[in-house]
């Protein structure tokens, strides 16, 4: 088997690879192209093999996650029952009828978990796709256009990052009111600074590159030159931040819903239930037991994934968790 | 006879025992000595924001400035079932039941040194009276009754009523009827803030932070000598019932006597983790679970889809999950406590909306939806997030989905909450508990459903509600006050009002051992001066 072909310009195809997605880097060296080429004609049954060999966790993360997203999309075909449905008697214990117990509303805790889901995944995906992505603009924009401008931005940046996150976070929930949709905004905006920092130092690099002074030479504008040339490039720092801040987006929305800023109390949050199992840790342990489970669980997966994606796209890493 | 011996022997134990039964009363240590010092941890269940007792209606309110005023009269400390002079030392009435005629005691002064006397009844009395004041409490009470209120000299007031009306004493006795001083009133124009807590009470305001602690200290000048006992009282913001058990089973607060009170589900756990170092009482609380429906905005500007909620509500499923089964369900007034003033439960539970089981109700009730919303309708369902109110209200909730009005739950700090739906800036309250004033059944129709209630916060007016309470209040043949306020209840249940009768709350308090001469009162908001209560080693 042989190995992958260790070279820096190789970075983004290779981190796009790993998550399927199309490798548009028009100015990547000659090399990195015939290594991409190499890759897709591996077959996927061949690189998952050579995945699990160079990053065993990253393959469970990706399991993990995998089985997040199934259940996340098949919620209404395998919750048992409505997750607001409070029909049962409360305080049941785990056993056959209802294998994760009800709570102390009588709503089942397994159908809870199930669309709590769906939940995590849509406010994790939404919040962290539209916050990096923003991010991302933002930093590569004002990292090519450099001056004033990016001055500017970088201390609007550094205000943003002084502030706690989670008091942030709690801040805007507060002025924004109990939403799903609120929450996403919070994330977004807690995660917006962090990326556009990361990306705009890549950014910085990418800038200075031959293929940049050449497409500059041959006459493109500038808007072509970020949006053809630069941000291709910063592809696979982008697909790293968003799976390391999906997990941790996650745990944010657990913690808002934990400390009741988050989703409305009737949505099967996960932190939410963690909150409502507080009220009975003694008498129904199950109730923290299994949210508590979910939110591990996920968060683990999610940052096995995102080590592994990580050190297949930073040459310092790789390999060093296989 | 050595059987009977044993027998006897058994009985006289389980009287000496006393009963576990609902009211009992702290006993521990009744026959010790009274000791001055030390400080109460107690606790509030949600920040009281604004501290004015004639303005406000909350109990955090009222509880938070409790020790710091007195009233005319007040239920008695040592017996808080009878009504005792408190300010006045004594009172007459006329042959005609029209006017009162009130001594006051004198040396009183207030906290800031100036004197008390007849001017700062009237001007308390005036103040809520005022219809501008809009006080919601007090004012809601007395204005019904009370045509005119007068300083004869600096130690007598008399206070003439529209008509001779039996709860007048309860009223003047009630925790919302505070005296307050004439020249703060002048002074601050209001109550609200902490520096305004100038009283006559056992203790004196010492600290407000919000959302943290409020303290009391000693008042070394009160008017009945060597009273109060207790150095000072501090009461800590504790919100939900997490906070609040994990802080009575760490012996950080001294009583939960404040709603909502425990379900068992905490007193259980209480016990397991204090044993003999508490003690724990089941009470009812004069206090009513409602849900409230906006009767001025859409969807429930239209009676069917109020009458479509009564209907759907399921009252015991309530019951049974959100108040662990500490409750009685349905009743317009309980009949615990207003005995034959209440319908017979067995007549109420038989009614549309309370019955079991509820197929035929709900089926009805989704035809009312379907009739103006054939694809259901969405609402949003205000709640304020404390004690298990959250919890009650995804109850609500969800049992509305099944008739297609689908909520959404908005929460709101308790204070906020407050203000938010007294102004009416809401469109469905799926739980709010109120309490009563007094004990007279008359009480809850003056509080929630006639027109000028303190809390008809769903803006309804019913002309029939109106005559019924203005006609049980005047009446003062008891067999015919009961016949007028059963009528009340059949026309509520069979009706659409906006405050739905969900159920009467019971619930657990405890009392920690070292704590003595507290006495649970008849109404949540009484006896809780704290003037006699202190602390044993």
């Amino acid at each position: 088997m042989p190995d992958v072909p260790r070279r820096v310009a190789d970075a983004p195809a290779a981190a796009a690879a790993a998550v399927g997605a199309p490798v548009v880097a028009k100015g990547v060296d000659r090399e990195s192209m015939a290594g991409a080429e190499i890759d897709r004609r591996r077959g996927v049954a061949e690189w998952l093999w050579w995945f699990a060999r160079r990053q065993p966790l990253g393959l469970a993360g990706a399991v993990i996650v995998l089985v997040l997203v199934v259940t996340a999309i098949l919620a209404p075909a395998l919750a048992p029952h409505g997750p607001k449905d409070a029909a049962f008697p409360q305080y049941v214990a785990p056993g056959t009828e209802f294998p994760m117990g009800t709570d102390h509303l009588g709503r089942d805790i397994l159908s809870r978990i199930v669309w709590g889901a769906r939940l995590s995944l849509y406010v994790g995906l939404a919040s962290v796709l539209f916050g990096v992505t923003v991010g991302a603009l933002w930093g590569v924009v004002t990292a090519h256009f450099g001056g004033a401008s990016d001055t500017v931005s970088q201390r609007v940046v550094d205000s943003l990052m002084a502030l706690p996150p989670i008091i942030l976070a709690l801040a805007l929930m507060a002025a924004l009111g109990q939403s799903v949709t609120n929450v996403i905004i919070a994330l977004a905006i807690l995660l917006t600074p962090t990326a556009a920092r990361t990306i705009r130092s890549v950014a910085l690099s990418i800038k200075e590159m031959p293929y940049v002074e050449a497409a500059r030479a041959a006459g493109a504008t500038e808007w072509r030159i970020i949006f053809r040339h630069v941000v291709p490039n910063t592809l696979a720092t982008y697909i790293v931040l968003v799976t390391v801040n999906i997990a941790y987006a996650i745990v944010v929305e657990a913690g808002l819903s934990f400390l009741g800023l988050g989703a409305p109390p009737d949505e099967p949050s996960w932190g939410g239930m963690l909150t409502a199992g507080t009220q009975a840790m003694e008498t129904a342990p199950w109730m923290i037991f299994f949210p508590g489970l979910a939110i591990s669980l996920t968060v683990f997966g999610l940052n096995l994934l995102g080590d592994s994606i990580r050190d297949l796209t930073d040459p310092r890493l790789r390999g060093g968790l296989g | 006879m050595r059987r009977l011996g044993v027998l006897l022997a058994i009985v006289v134990a389980l009287v000496v025992a006393g009963p576990s039964a609902p009211d009992a009363q702290p006993t521990a240590g009744a026959q010790d000595k009274p000791r001055h010092g030390g400080v109460l941890n107690w606790y509030v269940y949600g920040d009281p924001g604004r501290l004015d007792i004639h303005l406000e209606s909350p109990l955090s309110v009222q509880q938070s400035i409790s020790g710091i005023y007195s009233s005319l009269l007040h239920r008695d400390p040592d017996d808080p079932n009878k009504i005792t002079g408190d300010l006045a030392e004594g009172w007459t009435v006329s042959p005609d039941d029209k006017v009162y005629t009130f001594r006051l005691r004198k040396g009183v002064r207030w906290h800031d040194g100036q004197p008390f006397t007849s001017a700062d009844v009237k001007a308390t009395l005036d103040r809520v009276l005022n219809p501008a004041t809009k006080s919601p409490r007090c004012g809601s009470m007395l204005k019904p009754i009370v045509a005119s209120v007068e300083a004869i000299d600096p130690h007598t007031v008399q206070i003439a009523l529209k008509f001779a009306a039996a709860p007048f004493l309860e009223y003047t006795a009630s925790a919302w009827c505070r005296i307050a001083a004439k020249h703060v009133l002048e002074k601050f124009g209001d109550l609200s803030k902490p520096e305004a807590q100038i009283g006559t009470g056992p203790f004196k305001f010492k600290r407000y932070e919000r959302g943290s602690v409020i303290e009391w200290e000693k008042n070394k000048s009160y008017f009945i000598p060597g009273l109060p006992y207790l150095d000072g009282v501090k009461q800590y913001v504790l919100v939900g019932f997490p906070t609040q058990l994990a802080a009575a089973k760490a012996g950080r607060i001294h009583m939960w006597d404040t709603g909502p009170l425990m379900r068992k589900t905490e007193a259980d756990e209480l016990k397991r983790a204090r044993g003999d170092q508490v003690d724990v009482y089941q009470v009812t609380q004069n206090t009513i679970f409602v849900a409230f429906m906006h009767t001025q905005k859409p969807p429930f500007n239209n009676p069917d889809l109020r009458r479509a909620v009564h209907l759907a509500l399921d009252r015991q499923e309530l019951v049974a999950k959100a108040l662990e089964g500490a409750g009685v369900p349905c009743a317009v007034l309980d009949p615990k406590l207003a005995g034959d003033f209440a319908l017979p439960i067995e007549e109420v539970q038989k009614m549309p909306g309370c019955r079991q089981p509820k197929d035929q109700d709900i089926a009805e009730a989704k035809r009312l939806v379907e009739k103006h919303y054939p694809n259901g309708v969405d609402i949003e369902a205000s709640v304020r997030s404390i004690g298990n109110y959250v919890d009650r209200a995804q109850l609500v909730v969800s049992q509305l989905r099944k008739i297609g009005i689908r909520g959404t739950i908005k929460t709101y700090e308790s204070a906020a909450g407050f203000a938010v739906f007294g102004k009416g800036d809401f469109v469905f309250l799926p739980t709010q508990d109120r309490a009563m004033v007094t004990v007279d059944p008359g009480d809850l129709f003056s509080l929630l459903y006639t027109t000028d209630a303190g809390s008809n916060w769903g803006k309804w007016s019913d002309a029939k509600v109106d005559e019924l309470t203005e006609r049980g209040l005047k009446e003062t043949s008891r067999e015919k006050r009961k016949q007028i306020y059963h009528e009340m209840q059949r026309h509520l249940l069979s009706g659409s009002p906006s405050a739905i009768p969900v159920a009467w709350v019971e619930g657990f308090h405890f009392v920690d051992k070292r704590l003595r001469g507290y006495k649970w009162s008849p109404t949540i908001y009484d006896n809780n001066t704290m003037m006699k209560v202190w602390l044993a080693p």
